[in-house]
């Protein structure tokens, strides 16, 4: 690692590769921090997180019991141990409080002024962080799985939502509109993304084991479908022709550079996937475990040398190098299952966030050293807490 | 040293080394283009022939590999190559949707061609077999292929179903297999479970590798137990845990 600095400094070397070294450094060294907590306010699990863009200072998170809490991570306090408080919440005294559990919330991806949640109750509700008020409702007929609003966007600025119908329905903020619908599917979709690369490129899973890639711009149909098999059909079983899994597809996640997709399947298996052509590159990851009837949000890193994706699996989260398949190290931490993780774009820090049926939900930190955050959380089932405690990794100075 | 040939990656095998855990009673097995060759030639004589009367080709599976190497998508490239200059045949064996068994082509024929021995299909068969060993790398073909691509007629197709060569896959298509494998699959799946409940039923549901093998073993498992391992080691069906005492097997609860 001198050696890397002492090239930058001299100029021999591109600043980019220090940056790229030492963060797949400190992502090969994770391990759990015990200096960080983060204020315990969920009392069951916590289903969702999300880490705004442009700072990288706060942090959302949706529970099963329908609330909404902001997390602030930054420690300005000095000392080593620090909890990171919240700075509000949308508790269930709020007027406007979600019935039920919310699945996932995402803030808008230029400021933190607005957040979109949505939940089991069959809206989707867009709030004003300032007042803490939803701005617009959006009603469905089906509880809301998934909801994706584009990191890039320009021209548009829809967002996605999967529900319990095999439709998935592109809500316009800007004019309050519901009007595009995208069929194709045959089961509820259980989640959807958008691509980081083109902003009108979008990826839905459906129950139906099938991941379909639609331009939003066009009118009929999508535009391709993703096959394991790589249109080889003499390899499967006659009704698994053309499918991505051999079950449920319950996790998408795109690459940092959007070249690739990597979904996750009930089958317990991971596949990592061409965005542009659809072909399966057959990389093997073995068995990932995969036990979620709901959506299972899942992280890659950005600007790692090999890149690694960071799954949870059962009680801990796996951590994969996407293009080769081996697993690199599992992190551990949580007393029960782990639901969701989201990678903190400057925090390494992985922070694991779980309920667990007899604990209550906590989110834990895991970091080596500052630099690129971590989050994951677990789902939680359905059970009177108690002591909930939060322990949140911050980053250790050193 | 040159700066510019430095990868990324070269800083962290120092690092790793140091700080990393160390790897007891692990062996590393060094990858080669041929070594995946050799491991299934390994694996093969792990196949018991006497029990079947030396009627069945070696059969071994795809995730026995697996257990062996540590890198499953060099495993599969390697498999797919072989595959692909006809060396190597695969099966969809019916019971996993993810198992496949591997057979060697030569193999494979010469069994095939000495159950026909006597038989009228013997003809049909052997072109079939001619027509396989192309090389083809598919696992099952559909009636159009059939009809069009190999030019068989109905009643040949009905042969072959006959001999064992196809089994039906839906109306219409049909997978490649292995004659009289029933008898292999049965005896298979009889002592995965059997040896899978040993490793269940010890304490902490966790054996150590080298006592299981050693372990006298119940009229349930006809294989060599160390085919039975390298299976579920290779299907995850078990952990596979380096301890200073050898490998360790703890069951997966899933």
């Amino acid at each position: 690692m001198l050696g890397f600095l002492t090239a930058r400094q001299a100029g021999l070397d591109d600043p980019l590769r220090l940056r790229r070294a030492e963060s797949t450094r400190r992502v090969l060294s994770l391990t759990l921090n015990p200096d960080r907590e983060v204020d315990r306010i969920h009392g069951n699990g916590i289903n969702t997180i999300d880490i705004e863009v442009v700072e990288g200072r706060y942090m959302l998170s949706g529970g099963a019991d329908g609330v909404i809490v902001i997390y602030d991570l930054e420690n300005y306090s000095g000392k080593l141990h620090y909890t990171c408080k919240s700075v509000c919440t949308v508790g269930r005294s709020n007027r406007y409080v979600h019935k039920f559990s919310v699945e996932t919330v995402q803030w808008y991806p230029y400021d933190t002024g607005m957040f979109v949640s949505s939940s089991f109750d069959k809206t989707m509700k867009v709030w004003d962080t300032e007042t803490l008020k939803p701005a617009e409702v959006f009603e469905f007929e089906g509880n809301v799985y998934s909801h994706h609003l584009s990191p890039i966007a320009r021209k548009h600025s829809l967002i996605a939502v999967g529900t319990k119908d095999p439709k998935i329905h592109l809500c316009d903020l800007k004019s309050g509109s519901r009007i595009q619908v995208l069929q194709g599917h045959r089961a509820e979709i259980l989640s959807v993304r958008w691509s980081p690369r083109y902003e009108h490129i979008l990826a839905t899973a459906s129950a139906d084991s099938k991941v379909k890639v639609w331009d939003v711009r066009r009118a009929s149909g999508c535009l391709f479908s993703l096959d394991q098999h790589n249109g080889d059909k003499s390899k499967a079983a006659s009704e698994a022709v053309n499918t991505a899994h051999n079950g449920r597809v319950n996790g998408l996640c795109f690459t940092g550079d959007g070249l690739y997709l990597l979904t996750t399947g009930t089958d317990d298996r991971m596949r990592l996937w061409n965005s542009a052509t659809g072909e399966n590159t057959l990389v093997n990851y073995g068995k990932v475990s995969n036990g979620n009837r709901k959506k299972l949000q899942f992280a890659v890193s950005r600007g790692c040398g090999p890149e690694f994706v960071f799954v949870p699996c059962e009680s801990s989260v796996a951590v994969y190098a996407v293009h080769t398949g081996e697993l690199v190290s599992t992190l551990r931490g949580h007393y029960n299952n782990v639901d969701c993780c989201e990678l903190h774009p400057d925090y390494q820090v992985p922070t694991s966030q779980f309920g667990s049926a007899a604990r209550s939900s906590t989110l834990e930190v895991k970091t080596v050293t500052s630099w690129r955050g971590f989050l994951s959380f677990a789902p939680q089932m359905w059970r009177t807490s108690q002591k909930v405690q939060i322990r949140l990794p911050g980053p250790r100075l050193q | 040293m040159n700066r510019k040939r430095a990868l990324i990656s070269d800083t962290f095998k120092v690092k790793k080394r140091r700080n990393g855990t160390q790897k007891f009673g692990a062996v590393s097995d060094g990858d080669g283009p041929t070594d995946i060759r050799s491991t299934l030639e390994y694996l093969a004589t792990l196949f018991p022939r006497k029990l079947f009367n030396d009627s069945l080709p070696q059969i071994v599976l795809k995730h026995q590999l697996y257990s062996i190497h540590d890198d499953k998508t060099l495993v599969d490239k390697e498999l797919n190559k072989l595959r692909e200059q006809g060396e190597l045949l695969m099966f969809q064996l019916g019971f996993d949707a993810d198992a496949f068994g591997l057979v060697f082509a030569a193999d494979y024929k010469s069994k095939v061609l000495a159950g026909e021995d006597g038989r009228a299909t013997r003809a049909t068969v052997e072109r079939f077999l001619a027509k396989l060993l192309s090389p083809c790398t598919e696992l099952s073909f559909s009636k159009d292929k059939m009809l069009k691509e190999f030019l068989f007629t109905d009643s040949e197709i009905t042969q072959l179903v006959k001999s064992g060569v196809l089994t039906v896959r839906d109306a219409g298509s049909w997978w490649l297999s292995i004659p009289n494998s029933g008898k292999f699959t049965k005896y298979f799946i009889q002592g995965r479970k059997a040896v899978l409940g040993m490793v269940k039923k010890s304490k902490y549901s966790e054996v150590l590798k080298a006592e299981l093998e050693e372990r006298r073993t119940t009229s349930h498992v006809k294989f060599h137990m160390k085919y039975h391992i390298h299976d579920i080691v290779g299907a995850e069906l078990v952990e596979s845990i380096p301890t200073t005492s050898g490998t360790l097997l703890r069951f997966v609860d899933s």
